[in-house]
């Protein structure tokens, strides 16, 4: 069973309290639908090594013929031989739970829609402690997902077919390239004989920093 | 040997083992599509299917997993053409084989999720199974594998039997939970797909031989079909991709699982040629176990069995019928509103729930399918589809997601001829009414005798007793009062003699007489000591439920009164006693305090002194403006926002409900539309849009999400529409909020508002909206602009 946490305080920062606290009752409430949907996540997922290679139209996992292209990536794998591609989800039952929360009060089904995001988070943080686990000698950089700075989206069913997260994980993605369960993650960290100069995560690679209700409210994702 | 009779005769059946690890093996890049190199690379195909026959598997499966239209929509072959390939190699491969063999059309999952998790509609779902199925042209047999939707797995093996004659076989993928990645469990795949008529059912794929142990033997005691097991070479090592168990310690794990009873064997990832032949070795000499399967009588969603071995809980709110408020929810479309009613009854104890929204003047089958996919989208209950229409139920058993009841079938030939069909033919529980074309008997024997009549006619038609419910039928005692023993008696006779279920509708009883609940639970607990399983009854009446949980313990079927105590031994949870003392709240006070009962309970006390308008007008409304007001500040924050949204909500349901009885309909500043567009699942935001834009008095047409723009324009016409609103959160889904737009241009004269996480006001003008609301708040300001209050 994979054990992952919730950082409740990373949800509340979704919920949009902007660096406030929630009142009592509201954290009563944040809590309570912890609780329940502790319940419904079934954390799963997959994971695998690639050496990788340099090539014109970006770097290839070899082994695939995916591509991951864009600047970025490059950047983000800079000296490194080779990379994890990973598939992290917090399962269906997550979305079923969060679907009937918002029938039976919206409140709840917000805060449990926020949580669910922390959740996967968490998910993915144990997985990349599990690698660290598997991979003493290595180190890895943090993880990169489709979607950030320029690497494009359209390669998630790729992804995810090279990963057969679909029979190993249960994630599938619309031909509109959301993934299926919604809480789900795919991400590259790359793997170096060498230290890594720690690049800083931020904004300035996001391809939503225009757009970041975070952002215009003088606020970061946390991410 | 032909084909049937290797599935159904006492000998062991050999699958073949994995295909793409052949071809990875031989080249193959993770992640490709294998499936057009029956056309590229015939040649290689047809040596792994021929390595599969003579290390000794008696079907193999074609190269034809992910041959469906989605996969190759690129590659620019049809499923026609990939398919007919493939089976040309496994007939060519067929001939050269030294030994007999039979060859497969294999389906895998479309790679596309259904509904409610997914976007995908049964139908779609059930064209691309049905478009693989009528290449299947030289098959022996046709094989559903790798499922992990119980619903996706029904299109497949539904498209199967209507457009082919071949035997059918359906494998399904659990983790070890028992259950599937979308939550279904073992019970539920068996009894979905048995009573659907595949021809053996099993496991494959995720797991080894030893981790799926339980899996299987769960499977073997829930079936008296053949049971195939085809597991990985057990797990592979996440960073590498290897397998850890090698040929001969497969063979015997499959082996150790003979007499748990298997009769099917096979492998999936990580197995080659070697695997098929370890298991043969290790069959040697060995006998075919079959294990004695005791029928049960149970319904099912794909994650929940309801077993019909003590008494069930039907909730009856589902259903129009005297209820004013009901039926306007229908008349308007309310989803929100029927699945309301279902979580409100399965919270009070509800198991199964039935279904019925008949309304002349509405379109029935239509509203069926809304209201069967609505619920089944946010609970595992049970259903009981209740209509009086054929084609309503044949409509509803199509996309139902497990095992339903059918209400109801009678004794009248009408009825037999059309109903009993269908309950054959989608594997149903049925509600047979003792009634026919001269009413109701009088007598007792003449209620049996129907019973019968009815039995015979679905035993002719191979439908078991056990999904058999006779319903004797409850009179009105004020009526006829020597009636209620009558039906007691005839009700104890039919599950004596028939061996079927019973059922009845409680609540009739007491029609007319003073202090209902008295008489009907009094009339309930007689039935039950007679035998009677389902009563049909209103489980938000807090003594009705009492007394089948009492009878539950009473009768020693509730063991140590377990459900009894959870249910009623606690202590009565205390709710943080409110700063202000009940009888001195106001009703702003409840509101801006996120007290959704309390504020129920004052508005519905307002409304003995004070005019419905007024309280909207002078008390929810500007307390809903001065809560907006504060968030525009940012004194407050998106989270008590809803939350007093939430509470207005409670509010405004006590109102309508007190108007639909009272005559007014309510007065609606406007309506509008509004949806998550094409491609979009992501539907939070537009939802609470919905309850601000609601709370303000509008009507609010929710279309849902991942909506058609025509369907957007064709309910903006329809409903002369000023004002649609719609949402996207992905910058893949902001195509189709232009192109909904472009349409309603063309169409239709109607102001836009757009929202969502990705959007701008620049963008917004760009795709030629009217308004970009930034938030839930701004879009009642954009309302109150565009209907002027």
């Amino acid at each position: 069973m994979i054990d992952y946490s919730i950082n409740i305080d990373e949800a509340i920062r979704y919920m949009g309290y902007r660096g406030f606290t929630p009142a009592e009752r509201e954290m009563a409430l944040i809590k309570d639908c912890e609780k329940q949907l502790r319940e419904y996540i079934e954390p799963a997922w997959i994971y695998r090594a690639f050496p990788i290679e340099q090539t014109e139209d970006g770097i290839l996992l070899k082994g695939t013929s995916l591509i991951l292209g864009g600047s970025d990536i490059r950047g983000h794998l800079e000296g490194c031989g080779s990379c994890v591609l990973f598939c992290a989800t917090a399962g269906s039952k997550a979305d079923e739970l969060i679907r009937l929360k918002e029938k039976e009060d919206m409140i709840q089904g917000y805060i449990t829609d926020c949580l669910a995001s922390a959740a996967v988070e968490g998910v993915c943080d144990a997985l990349e402690t599990e690698l660290a686990d598997k991979l003493p000698d290595k180190h890895l950089t943090w993880r990169f997902s489709p979607g950030y700075g320029d690497l494009p989206l359209d390669i998630q069913p790729k992804i995810l077919a090279v990963l057969e997260a679909g029979k190993r994980a249960g994630v599938s993605c619309t031909e509109s390239l959301l993934m299926i369960p919604r809480k789900t993650v795919t991400a590259v960290v790359g793997i170096s004989d060498k230290p890594i100069a720690k690049k800083k995560q931020g904004c300035a690679l996001c391809s939503m920093k225009d757009r970041c209700t975070f952002r215009k409210a003088g606020e970061h994702c946390g991410s | 040997m032909d084909l049937k009779k290797l599935l159904t005769e006492n000998e062991f059946v050999f699958l073949d083992g994995g295909m793409g690890t052949m071809l990875q093996a031989s080249g193959l890049e993770a992640g490709e599509n294998p499936d057009l190199l029956s056309i590229t690379h015939p040649e290689l195909i047809e040596s792994i299917n021929l390595k599969y026959i003579e290390a000794g598997a008696d079907i193999f499966y074609c190269n034809t997993f992910g041959a469906n239209r989605l996969k190759l929509a690129k590659t620019g072959k049809t499923p026609a053409e990939v398919i007919s390939a493939a089976i040309k190699i496994g007939n060519s491969a067929k001939a050269k084989a030294s030994r007999t063999a039979y060859c497969a059309l294999d389906i895998g999952p479309i790679g596309q999720l259904l509904e409610p998790n997914g976007t995908m509609l049964f139908d779609e779902a059930y064209d691309i199974f049905k478009e693989m199925i009528l290449a299947s042209e030289g098959a022996d047999i046709i094989v559903i594998e790798t499922m992990t939707d119980l619903l996706e797995a029904k299109a497949a093996l539904l498209a199967a039997k209507e457009n082919s004659d071949l035997p059918v076989m359906v494998t399904m993928t659990f983790e070890q939970n028992l259950r599937t990645f979308t939550g279904c469990c073992i019970e539920s795949m068996a009894m979905t797909l048995a009573g659907l008529g595949a021809d053996a059912i099993g496991i494959n794929c995720s797991l080894g031989p030893r981790e799926l142990r339980p899996a299987v033997e769960k499977l073997c005691s829930c079936t008296d079909l053949p049971v195939i097991i085809k597991p990985n070479a057990g797990l592979p090592d996440p960073l590498t991709n290897e397998y850890n168990v090698l040929p001969d310690e497969f063979g015997q794990l499959l082996a150790d699982m003979i007499p748990l009873g298997i009769k099917i064997v096979g492998g999936c990832c990580g197995t080659s040629p070697d695997y098929i032949r370890a298991a043969r070795r290790e069959f040697e000499g060995k006998k075919y176990q079959p294990k004695e399967f005791k029928p049960v009588s149970a319904v099912c969603t794909a994650s929940n069995p309801v077993f019909i071995d003590c008494p069930r809980i039907i909730g009856e709110r589902i259903n129009p019928t005297g209820k004013k408020r009901f039926k306007q929810a229908l008349q308007e479309h309310d989803l929100d509103y029927i699945c309301n009613q279902a979580i409100e009854q399965i919270d009070a104890g509800a198991e199964i729930l039935d279904v019925n929204v008949g309304l002349p003047g509405i379109d029935e089958k239509e509203m069926m399918l809304a209201a069967v996919r609505a619920v089944q989208g946010i609970c595992d209950t049970p259903l009981q589809l209740d209509s009086s229409i054929p084609e309503v139920l044949d409509a509803a058993l199509r996309v139902y997601n497990g095992k339903p009841i059918i209400n109801s079938v009678n004794g009248e030939e009408k009825s037999l001829s059309t109903i009993l069909p269908l309950v054959k033919k989608y594997g149903a529980a049925v509600v047979g009414l003792c009634l026919d074309e001269d009413g109701i008997p009088k007598t007792i024997e003449g209620r049996v005798a129907i019973a019968e009549k009815i039995c015979k006619r679905a035993d002719a038609l191979g439908i078991p007793r056990h999904d058999i419910c006779i319903d004797c039928l409850t009179l009105t005692c004020s009526a006829e009062q020597e009636a209620a023993m009558q039906t007691i008696e005839a009700l104890r006779i039919c599950k004596e003699k028939l061996g079927v279920r019973t059922v009845l509708g409680v609540s009739n009883i007491s029609f007319g007489l003073p202090q209902r609940e008295i008489v009907n639970r009094t009339f309930l607990t007689m039935a039950l000591t007679k035998g009677l399983d389902l009563p049909i009854m209103n489980p938000n009446i807090a003594s009705m439920t009492s007394a089948v949980r009492a009878y539950r313990l009473l009768a020693n079927i509730d063991k140590n009164a377990q459900e009894y105590v959870a249910n009623y031994g606690g202590e009565t949870p205390a709710a943080a006693a409110p700063a202000v003392k009940q009888e001195d709240m106001t009703l702003g006070y409840a509101m801006s305090h996120g007290l959704k009962n309390d504020a129920a309970n004052i508005t519905a006390k307002l409304l003995e002194t004070t005019d419905a308008m007024d309280i909207v007008n002078n008390i929810l409304i500007p307390e809903l403006d001065r809560t907006g007001a504060e968030f525009e500040k940012g004194k407050i924050f998106l989270p008590q926002l809803i939350l007093t949204a939430g509470v207005a909500q409670s509010c405004f349901e006590v109102i309508k409900d007190y108007l639909s009885k009272n005559g007014g309909g309510g007065v609606s500043k406007g309506t509008i539309v509004i949806c998550t567009v094409k491609g979009d699942v992501h539907d939070i935001g537009k939802n609470i849009v919905k309850v601000l834009l609601e709370n303000y008095g509008y009507t609010v047409i929710d279309l849902g999400k991942d909506v058609d723009p025509m369907l957007v324009v064709k309910t903006a016409k329809e409903n002369d529409v000023k004002l649609v609103g719609l949402s996207a959160l992905m910058t893949t889904t902001l195509k189709g909020m232009e192109e909904t737009i472009r349409l309603l241009r063309e169409n239709h004269e109607c102001k836009v508002m757009v929202g969502g996480a990705v959007l701008t006001p620049d963008y917004a003008k760009e795709i030629g909206a009217d308004y970009y609301a930034k938030d839930a708040k701004q879009s009642c300001d954009i309302a109150k602009e565009v209907f002027g209050q």
